[in-house]
């Protein structure tokens, strides 16, 4: 245990020395913080109008101005970083769960089972996830359970198609071989010896599904599809700043700017993260051990 | 050989699959759809009949086999809001979605494919740097604010620059070109330059894996410059792995796609099914999802087929991509 | 073609991986370069071919045929590779276009570097490949569907079709098996002997060296230990680095007579 701890201190040690790495730490860290602050104060409350301060320009009372009923804007994005961190959250359990079953399956000994399970993900793979979460809306409506639904889908499918290879290096190797031979149970010689090595690749993936669920929020729930209208997230305040873009387009900016950035922040983390647990590009890692 | 006719049989096996999947999900709505799509006012007659003309006093079984006797006999059911063909509604749209999606995915490749190229060429550090950050930060915007920031850019009326349309569609249609092809312009962008951002991370990576192969080294050996040996060697051996992932890419921009349509105001599938979805318009929805889907698994199909196609040394194996090749 | 190496100094990422070498190659020699793994005896090879990796520093000088190679710009280099200069790779299976059917691979210098009609490349091809004791049949082949022995034999006609000056061969036998390591051998031998052109011989096995040089130099951590006439180095190694290599070709050279006996 104490080896681990020394393990994650030198990875993270490693992450901060690059300014990548950095600054997306210090992102994340900031949403974290923000979505946690935001469930016992936000500068005004949510439900809190004044209809004689529509479209406010940023001002010392409002830091980034008040929407299209007087809302607080500031205040909207606070309360929004945690839906969406609940939702990128949860995104990334799914993906990780579905992906990591199929490449379960295509690694498989059965070889009529694990080729047909590469065929039907190379199939379903193709299928966008705008089609799903639409298709699921229908019976279960607008809610941030669809999102995280279709997200999951479509990026377990692409995390199990671009893991299997280092997968299936690691399941053909001689102590895979040897650790079967000596009576491990099949789930065991998956998660200590077959999902290790796909670690690196894993990490990135995940947190590029982490950003890509974010993009896809703000999509979705546009088209009506994604969080409830009551709801606050970073989509909602995009998506009610663009119906008056024309009468004050500043308004759009705050709300995009938070989803690039945090997105940049969930690309470089998987980028730093990958460099900083793999012992090939990580020397102090090497030493460590 | 035997590949090609198990994925056909496998693409067969998945629209039987993908059909049944969305009647299912389609029926489990809670509540009384008719009640739903003809509003709280309507009489028990007007109720009866909907639900006649929606098919819902049959059987599932039922329901399905005339669903699926119309698809084959290419009658796709008729939308009970708009009362038009839904065939009729379906290819009207898409013919200013599907030069859209092309349009994107044109733009993506013109971006990426360079650009990336550039990234595994240049041997200037600095400059290296600036390519890492265009292909992370343009990645990273939202279709929606993209297209925003491109109509407070260049939208003629509300935009700086006053260029370019960004509102709605010629009513000639394609009969108008030049003035079709504008009113996609901006919305193309919007979607292509994301997508564009992502081709260009793939390329670098597939390519640059590709350029310090011995494969690189010999094409050197022989007498190639290491640029020509990079544009003609190594993306041509990185192509298969390009081909599966601009698939991809191709079907993660859609959610852009349908979100810019809206945006701009286009009359696309995108609008259409947000619409019909919105009616609860059982019957047109169905059909729609279905089709757009089953389009999907087709040009899956084609992406493994060529991927396939590119590589002579998997001409005889059996399994799917991604193989692992010694 | 001669080649003059003189404070050959190659540094990746801080690194030295290769100090103050300096070698001579005369015309229509074979020299060798033996060292074990790691030595940085490929860098030289990949210097002198102007393939090193972008972040690799390179001091001193290179010449071929009165050509500096060291700082000079990539076309320069190519113009000399392939044309002037070939290179016969360690692993085939890798090096190969696995793309590239056998006739585009072993006519790609001609392509690159002559302006010939396709039907005289096709015949330039066709007689390398009697050279190297291919069958017109493995011409449409690609690569993953010829043997070992047939990749290297289509590597080395690759090489040697524009009959170059002088030859750089970088483990060409490590990959294949003892008896077809000494077939490779004696081709590339004969054929560098029979066009007049000079060889650099890479390896790590004074057995396969004492077959194809002449005269040789000993790498050590990316120094020259010791060089001279090849029978000589094999018969009385001054240093512990070719005292063991020499041991280690001992034990292989014995087993294989006892396979010969079989």
């Amino acid at each position: 245990m104490n080896g681990r701890i020394r393990t994650l201190r030198i990875v993270a040690r490693s992450m901060w020395r690059r300014a990548s790495g950095r600054y997306a730490l210090v992102v994340m860290g900031l949403w974290l913080l923000v979505s946690a602050v935001s469930l016992v104060w936000t500068p005004y409350s949510l439900l809190a109008t004044d209809g004689f301060d529509t479209w406010g320009s940023p001002s010392s009372s409002h830091l980034l101005g008040t929407d299209g009923v007087g809302a607080d804007v500031l205040s909207w994005l606070m309360a929004g970083s945690r839906t969406n961190l609940v939702i990128a959250v949860l995104t990334v359990v799914v993906a990780a769960a579905f992906g990591l079953l199929l490449v379960a399956a295509m690694v498989s000994c059965n070889s009529a089972f694990s080729s047909a399970s590469v065929v039907v993900v190379d199939a379903l793979i193709s299928i966008p996830t705008v089609l799903v979460a639409l298709i699921l809306s229908v019976p279960f409506g607008a809610s941030a359970a669809v999102i995280v639904a279709a997200c999951g889908f479509a990026y377990g499918l692409n995390l199990a198609r671009i893991l299997r290879p280092s997968a299936l290096l690691a399941a053909r190797s001689a102590y895979v071989e040897s650790a079967i031979w000596s009576g491990a149970s099949p789930i065991r010689v998956f998660f200590t010896h077959i999902m290790p090595n796909t670690l690196p690749v894993l990490s990135v993936q995940l947190s590029m599904s982490a950003g890509t669920s974010l993009l896809a929020e703000a999509g979705l729930t546009y088209l009506g599809v994604g969080v409830g209208s009551g709801v606050p997230s970073w989509g909602h305040s995009l998506t009610t700043s663009v119906r008056f873009i024309s009468i004050y387009p500043l308004a759009v900016v705050w709300p995009g700017l938070v989803v690039t950035l945090v997105v940049i922040a969930l690309n470089l983390f998987g980028d730093t993260l990958r460099d900083a647990i793999d012992p090939l590009t990580n020397p102090a890692l090497r030493e460590a051990a | 050989m035997r590949f090609v006719c198990r994925r056909l049989l496998l693409f067969a096996g998945a629209l039987v699959g993908l059909s049944l999947l969305v009647f299912a999900l389609l029926r489990i709505l809670p509540g009384d759809v008719a009640a739903v799509v003809a509003g709280t006012n309507a009489t028990a007659e007007q109720l009866a009949s909907l639900r006649s003309q929606m098919g819902l006093d049959k059987s599932y079984a039922a329901q399905y086999g005339d669903w699926i006797v119309g698809l084959l006999h290419g009658d796709l059911g008729t939308s009970v809001v708009s009362g038009k063909a839904v065939a009729a509604q379906v290819s009207s749209h898409a013919s200013v979605t599907f030069p859209l999606i092309v349009f994107s995915l044109l733009i993506a490749l013109a971006i990426g494919l360079p650009l990336g190229c550039a990234a595994v060429l240049t041997r200037n550090a600095r400059l290296r740097g600036v390519f890492h950050v265009i292909a992370i930060v343009a990645g990273a915007v939202p279709a929606l604010w993209g297209g925003l920031l491109l109509i407070l850019l260049f939208s003629k009326g509300s935009g700086l620059l006053g260029l370019l349309p960004s509102q709605g569609f010629p009513d000639a249609g394609w009969s108008a070109p030049l003035s079709a092809l504008a009113a996609l312009m901006l919305p193309a962008l919007a979607t292509g330059i994301t997508a564009g951002a992502s081709i260009m991370r793939y390329t670098r990576a597939a390519v640059g894996d590709v350029a310090s192969s011995q494969a690189v080294d010999m094409a050197m050996a022989c007498g190639m410059t290491r640029r020509q040996a990079v544009l003609r060697v190594a993306l041509r051996l990185a192509t298969p792995q390009l081909v599966s992932v601009i698939g991809l890419t191709f079907a993660q921009m859609v959610t852009g796609v349908m979100v810019v349509e809206n945006l701009f105001a286009l009359p696309g599938l995108g609008s259409m099914l947000v619409t019909d979805v919105g009616n609860r318009d059982l019957v047109a929805v169905q059909s729609e999802l279905f089709l757009l889907a089953a389009f999907f698994l087709f040009l899956g199909l084609l992406v493994d087929l060529l991927h396939r196609a590119l590589d002579p040394r998997l001409k005889n194996a059996t399994v799917g991509s991604g193989e692992v090749l010694a | 073609m001669s080649a003059t190496i003189r404070d050959l100094n190659i540094s990746i990422g801080g690194r030295t991986i290769v100090g103050d070498v300096d070698m001579d190659i005369a015309d229509g020699e074979r020299v060798g370069l033996i060292g074990s793994s790691g030595s940085g005896k490929s860098m030289i090879a990949k210097a002198m071919m102007g393939l090193l990796p972008a972040t690799a520093r390179v001091g001193g000088s290179i010449e071929m045929g009165g050509r500096q190679v060291v700082d000079a710009s990539d076309i320069d280099i190519a113009d000399l590779r392939g044309r002037y200069v070939g290179m016969v790779f360690q692993n085939p299976a890798a090096a190969l276009n696995p793309v590239m059917t056998v006739a585009q691979q072993v006519g790609l210098p001609l392509y690159l570097h002559y302006d010939l009609t396709s039907a005289e490349r096709t015949e330039r091809v066709g007689a390398m490949l009697a050279k190297v004791g291919l069958d017109e049949d493995v011409l449409p082949k690609y690569p993953h569907e010829l043997s070992g022995g047939q990749q290297q034999r289509v590597g080395i006609a690759t090489a040697l079709v524009t009959s170059p000056h002088l030859i750089i061969a970088d483990e060409p036998t490590t990959a294949l098996d003892s008896i077809t390591q000494r077939r490779i051998v004696d081709l590339l031998t004969s054929l560098v002997d029979g066009a007049g052109a000079s060889m650099l011989f890479i390896t790590h096995d004074f057995a396969v060296l004492h077959r194809a040089t002449t005269r040789c130099y000993v790498l050590e951590h990316g120094g020259i230990v010791e060089s001279g006439a090849t029978a000589d180095v094999l018969s009385s190694p001054q240093t512990g680095q070719a005292r063991r290599l020499v041991e280690a070709a001992r034990k292989l050279s014995l087993a294989a007579k006892e396979t010969d006996h079989v």
